[in-house]
């Protein structure tokens, strides 16, 4: 095996981050690692989910003196209606990002700014919830779809429509287990009306209500996210690009967009690459104008534009320290209030855009479908203008780089493998190669790797860590948010990356032509691996539980987080988690969650394990997977 | 079900048991002492040379081994442990076929199996996999589900130029429906048992170290090299057994995807193990799965048309009438006439036809293949007409040999059976020439004479044309030339090997002269022959020009820096490793021995053609070892640094003689010396030095008197 250390390094990738932050020492700037220990320790309460402050008799903590609150509700009900409470935001956050694409759908138009990119794919959705498309003006349908989807979020009656993609087998589970998610909103709703005070303090109610809340989200809010952005912007397909802060380049105009909406970063990738742009940029003394991303926005433009990614969530702060950024444009979530402040250390604009994520010390340019184009121009202009500003003694970017390929959706993934099927004895368009190659054992089985950055573990270590292991163990991995850009910066999206992996997964790849990490995109597209799971389930003819595949978010933070940990759990994969979602407290929560003969095992034939030691996570995930394969008799 | 995991690791200890067995019996029998080696290779046990770097002599040192050979089947239940478990059975398998060569060095003698290749076997791949003239190789095992599928699946191949090689059951069932198999046909019955497999990779890794030059022991860059350069691939019939299913798997880690109809236990596997139920569809099945992409001619003709038959014997009995040169008047010609006198595509045949001479009669016959074209050059006519041989070849049940007016063309019963006319010979030269020549040839029509007159006239007017495009030829010489030719049509196997072309100097497999490079690059100008100026010259008597090095290097991606055209002792030009002849200097004597391909038999050099070729090949330089074409030695450029072809002090005599008067024409004009070619020693003269010496000095050698080459 060669050695991995050929690549780009976790302590490379310190490295670069510690001479920004001597810049940052430099100009008294405060950074997340200085916040990091002003904040430590944490509250031990907060920690294990056993404080409670949602009336104001309170805020009550449970301890062994004061075993209940002040209404008598006991630590395991404080502990999940926390974890509900966590879950519903999450799902919230998600499902009101689906909506807005929704929203952006409803308001394309030949011609206009938000335009249809892949009418096939809104032809076979529009078909697959019944709406004719038989001699249909191609947006007339991307309105009447649209519509039908926003309806989705307020539905009455009924549940969510994206379910009857599920096999089913995991449908009855759902039906038979009470989660089978209904209107996307009124998830939501029930959930914080739910945990109420006076409500709900049964625990396994709360956990019930979590798991539904969750599948609204990865069956309802984020697939409307997902399936309308490829709408819209074009389902991804493999391209090759480059991440790591090296992307940025020191002679160009450097923009970075930041958050989790594409339909503010298409835009701005749109003019940015205008010939009149580039030629303003030119006049005001730059070479040219690199865009690169940060976070899940960066994710959805690398999938569909090959824009490179300059880092992930926890280096959103390191693109302003490099002092050459001229804008940082951000849309929503996961955005640092930080970036305020620390821009004004630099010349770089921090230019908010969403009326759901106003912060201070922000040029507020707000951005609407309508009005798009013509902001959009008017932040490129503003980034260009201030090129001059650079003040070229703080400008300092780390020259780490790597190549990536990017951009595997379901329809792509199902499309490379077409590539390795035989005209004479295999059917076309179907995830059967993938089936087949697990089940002789050639690859031991998938993880797909998801989630955040966290202060509490080394970043990206648990990510890069992990997928080296399981790659070493001819076990493929699907990724996206930001272990997927861990995975790209560590150049273990480049093709070449397979030459390090197993012998099993390094023939897979070269056969197919895949790198050995797969980059499904951002979080919201959670939701696609959701259709991977379900269509190889029954390509493979087996239940979701049963395929050697588990789920992993190593370094999590966000509510979103703990909402999709829910829907992927409830689909029937195990989930390992590498920080503990503030249930700690609640024994009676944790075996809920956790328990292997638990409440939640028994409903969806899958649960958590939480682990905070990688190495122990790790094997957990490939005992998982084999105990899998020896269950099926593979 | 069975795993397949389980089904390898099964099958790899079975064959480990009986490699160990055949060993510990050998030994019993020989003692460890006794000599194990395999005739005609320069590679010993090539499989365990190859992927472990162990060169076996002894059956001691061959028991020694088995260790190593066990260790690679480890039992982790990775694909890594079914691969290598995978190539140790192969390594296995030679051992087993090994330990009956211990015992006599024809084993196989008397039988239908061919058994061991030779070095000289496996170099002859080399050119015709550059050309794609192979695009493949099966290994099928097993009986088929009938004789007559059997039958119906080796012609499907050898129509589209793959080679096969056969082992167990399917050989009797040819046999039995009476099919050619050997070497020359490219269908060879390769031993009764699935050790025999063990033949066939020792091949593979021999063709591996020979154009690809990967050092021995390096395990990953043989199976890199197969992967990506062997286009090989295995037919299995059910029932495949575990032992099968093992060496299955050490082809998949090959490369070679493997097609069977065994259902049972058996797991599908996307590109590497593929279960198709109708064998009948395996051969569309087999090319998909290993990416080989066949050319396919379309030859109207009533006989199967493959490069396959390229290699195929007509014997008398089966004879249904001869084209004979050398007894009457015969030839084939490559004509340019003015575009407006020629209709394409017209075929005439003036005479009587096949089928009016009586069986077993020997006919004169004249092919003209009158052709023009807007980028038409009468340069081209030779290289052209040099193709026809191959052309005519590769019909089913039609033999050619020799050109010019020297050839004789054999037409099978069963192709006049099938309707074979004169005609045909006629729609075989147009379809392939308008097919390889499209650039240059815009119309091309065929006349064929079979009357006494007719063949008379056009072979006096060929002889003038050939006449004085040997004058031309002559004409033709490095100086008076503006440009040479790189060919790297051999990098799709030797990445980094490139050929400088001369007029005096053609490329070292003997297939492409100057005239062919210019073709070609005619043909294709960003294809493998680009022009080489030669403004810059560094040295005239080495050869060395500033325009050659930077086009090696260029070329070579690097690999290479300096090459020179006319010496042996300086940077000489590397080799490929399907070079015709072999080069080495003879240090008693100060000359050079030279031996060929075809040649088996031990120089003075103590080396055979297999020992003295792996010194070199692979792109790798060896001062003192060159690979060339056979003509190069009769050229005046022949290591023209070193004092030229007077340095020559052996040949083997099949070579000598063939080339005789242009050697004695050479030499004449170089040293005035008359009969050079009677100077130099063969095998009937002597094989050992003291021999060489005595000899040279009985003749008073030229080299006697020459500076010493070191």
């Amino acid at each position: 095996m060669e050695n991995w250390d050929n690549l780009i390094t976790v302590e490379q990738m310190e490295e670069a981050t510690n001479s920004l932050l001597e810049t940052a020492a430099k100009l008294n700037a405060d950074t997340w690692q200085q916040r990091v220990k002003n904040q430590t320790p944490h509250c031990k309460f907060g920690e294990e989910g056993t404080c409670c402050r949602i009336c104001t008799m309170g805020p009550c903590r449970i301890t062994p003196k004061a075993p209940r609150g002040i209404c008598g509700c006991d630590v395991h009900g404080i502990v999940a209606r926390n974890y509900l409470r966590f879950t519903a935001g999450g799902a919230a956050t998600h499902s009101d990002h689906g909506r807005s694409i929704c929203h952006t759908l409803y308001n394309a138009k030949e011609g206009g700014s938000y335009q249809v990119k892949d009418p096939e794919k809104l032809k076979r959705i529009a078909k697959e919830w019944g709406i004719e498309t038989e001699g249909k003006d191609i947006y007339d349908l991307a309105h009447e779809t649209a519509e039908v989807a926003l309806m989705e979020y307020g539905k009455p009656f009924g549940f969510s429509r994206w379910t009857a993609r599920a096999p089913q087998h995991t449908q009855d589970l759902w039906n038979k287990a009470g989660i089978m998610p209904r209107g996307i909103d009124r998830e939501v709703s029930q959930s914080l009306h739910m945990t109420h005070m006076g409500c709900s303090s049964l625990p396994e109610a709360l956990v019930q209500q979590s798991l539904r809340a969750g599948l609204c989200d990865g069956w309802g809010g984020s697939m409307c996210g997902t399936e309308f952005s490829d709408v819209l912007f074009g389902t991804p397909k493999p391209l090759d690009t480059e991440a790591n802060i090296g992307v940025m380049e020191k002679d160009n105009v450097n923009i970075v967009v930041h958050g989790h909406d594409p339909s503010l970063s298409e835009m701005i990738v749109f003019y940015a690459n205008d010939p009149e742009m580039i030629a303003y940029a030119k006049e005001q003394g730059a070479k040219g104008i690199t865009i690169s991303g940060v976070c899940c926005t960066a994710n959805e433009v690398a999938m569909r534009h090959g824009i490179p990614m300059a880092g992930n969530f926890l280096q959103q702060e390191n693109v302003v320290l490099t002092g050459a950024c001229e804008a940082i444009v951000v849309d929503v979530q996961c955005i640092f209030p930080a970036l305020g402040p620390l821009s004004k250390c630099f010349h770089t604009k921090f230019i908010t855009t969403s009326p759901i994520a106003r912060m201070p010390d922000a040029e507020y340019i707000e951005f609407s479908d309508e009005t798009a184009a013509e902001k959009a121009k008017k932040i490129v202009k503003l980034a260009i203008e201030n090129f001059k500003n650079r003040k070229p003694e703080l400008v300092n970017i780390p020259q780490l780089k790597t190549k990536a390929r990017v951009g595997y959706s379901v329809e792509a993934i199902k499309k490379e493998l077409d590539g390795v099927c035989n005209s004479h004895v295999d059917d076309f368009g179907t995830l059967k190669p993938l089936a087949d190659v697990v089940k002789s054992g050639v690859l031991r089985g998938a993880v797909a790797m998801v989630g955040c950055n966290n202060p509490k573990v080394r970043p990206d270590t648990a990510h890069i860590g992990l997928m080296k292991k399981l790659l070493e163990n001819d076990i493929i991995l699907v990724v996206t948010g930001c272990s997927a850009q861990a995975a790209a910066k560590a150049g273990l999206m480049d093709p070449d990356a397979a030459k390090y992996c197993g012998e099993g997964l390094k023939r897979v790849c070269k056969l197919v032509g895949i790198p050995p990490v797969l980059h499904m995109g951002s979080c919201v597209d959670i939701s696609r691996m959701m259709i991977l799971a379900s269509d190889l389930a029954k390509d493979w003819g087996c239940n979701i539980s049963e395929l050697p595949l588990c789920g992993c978010a190593p370094e999590w933070m966000s509510e979103k987080a703990v909402s999709i940990g829910n829907y992927v759990v409830a689909t029937g994969i195990q989930t390992f988690l590498g920080v503990d979602p503030y249930t700690k407290g609640s024994d009676v929560v944790t075996n809920l969650l956790q328990g292997e003969n638990g409440m939640v095992q028994n409903m969806v034939e899958a649960h958590f394990t939480v682990d905070t030691n990688i190495d122990s996570l790790c094997d957990k995930m490939i005992n998982c997977i084999e105990d899998k394969r020896k269950a099926l008799g593979i | 079900m069975v795993g397949l995991f389980d089904r390898v690791f099964k099958g790899s200890d079975e064959m480990f048991a009986k490699a160990e067995e055949s060993v510990n019996k050998a030994v019993a029998d020989l003692g460890a002492d006794a000599p194990m080696t395999l005739p005609d290779t320069a590679y010993y046990l090539a499989c365990i040379y190859c992927y472990l770097g162990i060169k076996i002599q002894t059956l001691g040192e061959l028991k020694a081994a088995l260790p190593a050979v066990k260790a690679m089947m480890t039992r982790e239940y990775k694909t890594k442990d079914i691969f290598t478990s995978g190539v140790g059975t192969a390594i296995a398998a030679e051992i087993i076929e090994a330990c009956k060569y211990a015992y006599t060095s024809t084993p196989y003698e008397g039988t239908k199996y061919h058994g061991h290749f030779s070095d000289a076997e496996v170099r002859t791949l080399g050119v015709p996999l550059v050309t794609r003239d192979i695009p493949g190789f099966v290994v099928m095992i097993g009986p088929a589900p009938s004789a007559d599928e059997a039958v119906d699946m080796i012609k499907g191949y050898q129509a589209r130029g793959i080679f096969v090689f056969l082992i167990g059951g399917i050989i009797d069932q040819l046999e039995s429906k009476g099919i050619q198999m050997n070497y020359d046909v490219r269908c060879v019955p390769v031993g009764p048992d699935i050790w025999a497999v063990g033949h066939i990779i020792s091949l593979v890794v021999r063709a591996t170290k020979i154009f690809g030059n990967v050092e021995f022991g390096d395990y990953d860059g043989y199976n890199q090299y197969t992967f990506d350069r062997i286009f090989a691939f295995v037919n299995a019939y059910a029932p495949v057994d575990d032992i099968t299913v093992a060496c299955g798997a050490g082809a998949i880690q090959m490369g070679f995807p493997v097609i069977t109809n065994d259902t049972k236990d058996m797991w599908r596997v996307p590109k590497s193990l593929i279960i198709n139920e109708n064998t009948k569809d395996w051969i569309e099945t087999s090319l998909e799965a290993r990416d080989i992409k066949i050319k396919v001619s379309e030859v109207k003709i009533p006989v199967t048309y493959g490069n396959a038959f390229d290699g195929e014997i007509i014997r008398k009995a089966d004879m249904q009438i001869e084209v004979d040169g050398s007894r009457v008047d015969c030839c084939e010609f490559c004509k340019t006439v003015e575009l407006s006198e020629i209709e394409d595509h017209k075929i005439e045949v003036i005479g009587k036809d096949f089928d009016e001479f009586d069986v077993g009669a020997k006919i004169c016959l004249t092919i003209t293949a009158e052709v023009n074209g807007k980028d038409w050059q009468t340069d081209f006519e030779p290289v052209v007409e040099r193709k026809f041989h191959h052309f005519i070849n590769c019909a089913e049940g039609i033999m050619h040999t020799g050109q010019r007016d020297m050839i004789r063309i054999r037409i099978s019963k069963g192709a006049f059976d099938a309707g074979f006319r004169a005609k045909h010979l006629g729609e075989i030269l147009y379809a392939k020439i308008k097919e390889e020549y499209d650039a240059v040839v815009d119309k091309c029509q065929i006349k064929i004479y079979t009357t006494e007159e007719g063949c008379k006239q056009v072979r006096e007017e060929a002889n003038v044309t050939f006449a004085k495009r040997d004058e031309r030829l002559k004409s033709v010489t490095d100086e008076s030339v503006p440009n040479f030719y790189t060919c790297i049509l051999c990098q799709a196997f030797s990445p980094s090997h490139v050929c400088i072309v001369t007029p005096e100097r053609l490329g070292l497999c003997g297939a492409v002269s100057w005239f062919d490079a210019k073709a070609t690059h005619q043909l294709d100008p960003n294809g493998p022959c680009q022009v080489v100026t030669k403004d810059n010259c560094l040295d005239d008597r080495l050869g060395r020009y500033t325009d050659v090095d930077e086009a090696v290097n260029q070329y070579s991606h690097g690999a290479l820096e300096h090459v020179t055209l006319y010496s042996i002792m300086e940077d000489p030009m590397t080799s490929c490793g399907c070079f015709e002849c072999i080069c080495g200097i003879e240090p008693m004597s100060n000359g050079v021995v030279i031996t060929n391909r075809e040649h088996a038999g031990m120089t003075p050099l103590g080396m055979t053609f297999s020992e003295m070729a792996s010194m070199t090949g692979g792109g790798v330089q060896t001062p003192g070892f060159m690979g060339h074409g056979k003509q190069f030695i009769a050229s005046k450029k022949f290591i023209a640094a070193e004092g030229g072809m007077g340095r020559i002090v052996w040949l083997p005599k099949a070579l000598k003689d063939q080339l005789a008067d242009r050697i004695n024409a050479t030499a004449k004009d170089l040293y005035g010396i008359d009969n050079f070619a009677d100077m130099i020693a063969d095998e009937t003269i002597t094989t050992d030095v003291e021999g060489l010496m005595a000899f040279l000095t009985e003749k008073n050698h030229p080299v006697l008197g020459m500076e010493p080459m070191m």
